[in-house]
């Protein structure tokens, strides 16, 4: 038997230079959302290892037995394995990705992070508020419908995405609680950061943006707005121009 | 802060000869028992990666929480991550670990499978053996006692070992289960295995009894197939004074089956 979904693997292409860099997929996504970008990566010479997240890409019931400690010694992992392979890391996330790759800035030696769609607190109110019970209401509530208006430009690249249809009620409250970990750290992250947002994501406020610009501690932090592209910024219509852009830092940050 | 014990992170060894090893640790256990393992394997020119498993290497109440899924999800992960980068893979664990590359090769195409100390099912040996009777009720039970301490005696030769070794001190009690689930599962599909298979037991081990590891020898598809009895050791045979036999036999075995010229 086999207990991944398929596109659920976690992947890692050696690359032939000493720079390497961890990508991190996003809530009830999968490593999936990160191939495409790895493989343009590792065709520049970077040495890349998508990981996959405790919980994800299994089956939903998994990942609302998940806590926000196992999806930080999920991305410790990937770094841990990564380490003996490069002088230099570099973070890159998607969404919950992202705010698991600032808090690793926080607590490791890196030398960049590259955020992309990660919202700077959870975008739905009602599990902010609820945050105290959800534990209690997800015994009952497992799962909520995952089903909005899509954002993506690119249909093709959406059919074939590969993620959870449902949102594990369980989980949404350690994402908030992530989330506000993250927030409170901001400040304390002054590694170089590239951050990439969509004007017309439809899953996070794109205000984020600017939040998380703002209380980053970087000096040399930079914020590309993407036009072509919803939410899952390595998939979507702009993915070539985060890809490059992704690719250019690198080069900088760990030159 | 690291949520990963120190000394009880997984590793990767990089090597150049195409092939690559996958090392599972056991239960309550740390990538750090099949470290050194590691290490010489990775001498040889393997490509290796210890894994770590859900649950272990950060704190007892997480392995509560963890199926035998999540564990069989990360060999999975482990295995993906050497396929990209190397033409073959062999899986390798100690214990539980050994029944995980037993699975694994039952479902993923692996050159072949080193089967170190493994269980057959739910061991009875002294210091679990009152759980046998207690399996059917622990799921209740274990809502309310989580942990029992491990017992203080050991089958090790070498104490300072014994010592050195990173697990949990205690056995949480719901994560038994999963053991349970998982060996059965094991038996379920042990007699699918086609892979080339060695299976190393001490046989003085009082943790899982040699009777194991003639069981798994019996029931296994593979017709290449072959058990050593390990002397001078305890359960743990790759930190133990006979480890050096145990690392040897498991190089000559991956040299033999991926059809390596050394």
């Amino acid at each position: 038997m086999k207990t991944l979904m398929p596109g659920g693997e976690p992947f890692f292409f050696p690359g032939d230079s000493d720079v390497g860099c961890l990508l991190i997929h996003g809530f009830t996504g999968a490593p999936e959302e990160m191939r495409w970008m790895g493989e343009y990566l590792a065709k520049q010479g970077i040495t890349s290892l998508g990981v996959r997240l405790f919980g994800h890409a299994t089956q939903p019931a998994d990942m609302n037995r998940a806590r926000s400690r196992d999806w930080l010694a999920s991305v410790e992992d990937g770094y841990h394995l990564l380490r003996n392979q490069v002088a230099k890391m570099i973070m890159v996330g998607l969404s919950t990705g992202g705010a698991l790759s600032i808090l690793m800035a926080r607590d490791f030696p890196v030398a960049g992070v590259v955020v992309m769609s990660t919202p700077a607190w959870f975008p739905e109110q009602l599990v902010r508020k609820l945050r105290p019970v959800i534990p209690l209401i997800s015994k009952v509530w497992r799962f909520a419908s995952q089903d909005g208006e899509s954002d993506w430009h690119d249909k093709e690249a959406e059919k074939i995405q590969v993620h959870y249809p449902v949102f594990p009620v369980r989980a949404t409250a350690e994402l908030s609680d992530l989330l506000d970990e993250m927030r409170g750290t901001l400040d304390q992250v002054t590694v170089p950061a590239l951050l990439i947002y969509a004007r017309g994501d439809g899953t996070i406020p794109p205000e984020s943006g600017q939040v998380m610009y703002d209380g980053l501690g970087s000096a040399d932090k930079e914020l590309l707005w993407l036009t072509e592209s919803g939410h899952n910024i390595p998939r979507d219509a702009s993915r070539q121009q985060a890809f490059e852009a992704t690719a250019a830092f690198i080069r900088r940050v760990a030159a | 802060m690291s949520q990963i014990l120190a000394g009880g992170k997984p590793f990767l060894y990089q090597g150049g000869s195409g092939i690559g090893v996958l090392l599972i640790h056991g239960w309550t256990s740390t990538p750090q028992e099949v470290h050194d393992l590691g290490r010489h394997l990775a001498e040889q020119g393997l490509t290796v990666l210890g894994l770590r498993l859900p649950g272990h290497a950060t704190r007892p109440a997480d392995l509560n929480r963890m199926r035998w899924r999540d564990w069989l999800a990360a060999v999975e992960d482990g295995y993906s991550l050497l396929n990209d980068a190397c033409e073959q893979v062999v899986a390798m664990g100690l214990s539980l670990g050994g029944a995980l590359a037993l699975l694994l090769a039952c479902s993923r195409p692996v050159a072949g499978v080193v089967a170190m100390a493994t269980p057959y099912e739910v061991p009875t040996q002294p210091g679990l053996r009152w759980l046998r009777p207690l399996l059917l009720t622990l799921r209740p039970i274990s809502g309310v006692l989580r942990y029992v301490p491990k017992p203080s005696v050991n089958d090790y030769k070498d104490q300072q070992a014994y010592r050195d070794h990173l697990s949990y001190r205690v056995f949480p009690i719901r994560s038994v289960l999963e053991v349970g689930g998982l060996l059965e599962l094991l038996r379920e599909q042990l007699s699918g295995l086609r892979a080339p298979l060695l299976l190393l037991h001490a046989i003085e081990d009082r943790g899982v009894s040699p009777d194991h590891a003639r069981s798994i020898y019996a029931q296994v598809g593979s017709t290449d197939k072959e058990l050593v009895w390990i002397e001078n050791s305890g359960h743990v045979i790759t930190v133990e004074p006979a480890r050096r036999r145990v690392y040897d036999l498991a190089t000559s075995f991956v040299n033999r089956i991926t059809g390596r010229v050394r």
